[in-house]
């Protein structure tokens, strides 16, 4: 791609076509499944904590390139963390996705998933985007599902219908 | 490849197409598909919008090959 800003850039590009972490745990200490039923998106999230840290984690499902780069990038970018880290990181992803934090300007632990930074100009993409990191949370938090459009869920972010 | 990546770049060539299922999920479902993209014409487009789309899908099609 040509246009820098474009929110199609080679590392998402990559992560799309190569998801990491990518299949089912044989053992999972927490898990969640996550869809938006706007797109028809949906993934599972499986992890194990030892203690607090982030022993292994996966997901599956089906999905955009944007939902299945953010899945991909979330999962290496957790696995060795711990829950307090990640939950930082689920975060701060989501307010950049919905355009709360500058991540040129504000401090932040977002690394390379700065990539996603675009979203936020693109409302409908945004949820594609932040799926895999509800799902993280609603693991966390052990609830059996989480979707985009409930509106009892604790990430449930104040943006526009996809 | 998923209708929403293929809207979004057509977007960024400016071409607006509608992505999803279009209220339309009975028809999804009947076709397997989660959602479609699908370009719409009407009499005031020009032959120009028409190579213009072309031109995004191709675009679109070496993004994610």
């Amino acid at each position: 791609m040509a246009d820098p800003k474009s929110l199609y850039q080679e590392v998402i590009l990559d992560h799309n076509r190569k998801p990491r972490n990518y299949g089912a745990l044989e053992q999972a200490s927490h898990k969640a499944e996550g869809h938006n039923p706007l797109c028809g998106d949906h993934l599972s999230v499986a992890l194990n904590l030892e203690g607090e840290r982030i022993a292994s984690i996966a997901f599956q499902g089906e999905s955009c390139a944007i939902c299945k780069a953010s899945a991909s990038m979330m999962t290496a970018s957790v696995k060795g963390k711990t829950r307090p880290e990640a939950e930082t990181l689920i975060r701060e992803f989501r307010d950049m996705a919905t355009g709360q934090i500058d991540v040129d300007k504000q401090a932040h632990h977002l690394g390379r998933l700065t990539v996603f930074a675009g979203v936020r100009d693109l409302p409908t993409r945004v949820k594609c985007a932040i799926l895999p990191w509800h799902t993280l949370h609603a693991a966390f938090h052990s609830l059996a599902d989480t979707s985009t459009e409930s509106e009892n869920d604790p990430m449930h972010a104040p943006i526009g219908d996809a | 490849m998923h209708p929403h990546d293929v809207g979004t770049l057509l977007n960024q060539d400016g071409v607006a197409v509608r992505t999803g299922h279009h209220c339309a999920q009975p028809v999804m479902q009947r076709f397997k598909v989660p959602a479609t993209s699908r370009a719409s014409f009407a009499f005031y487009n020009t032959m120009a919008e028409v190579d213009a789309l072309v031109a995004g899908i191709r675009n679109v099609q070496k993004v994610f090959c």
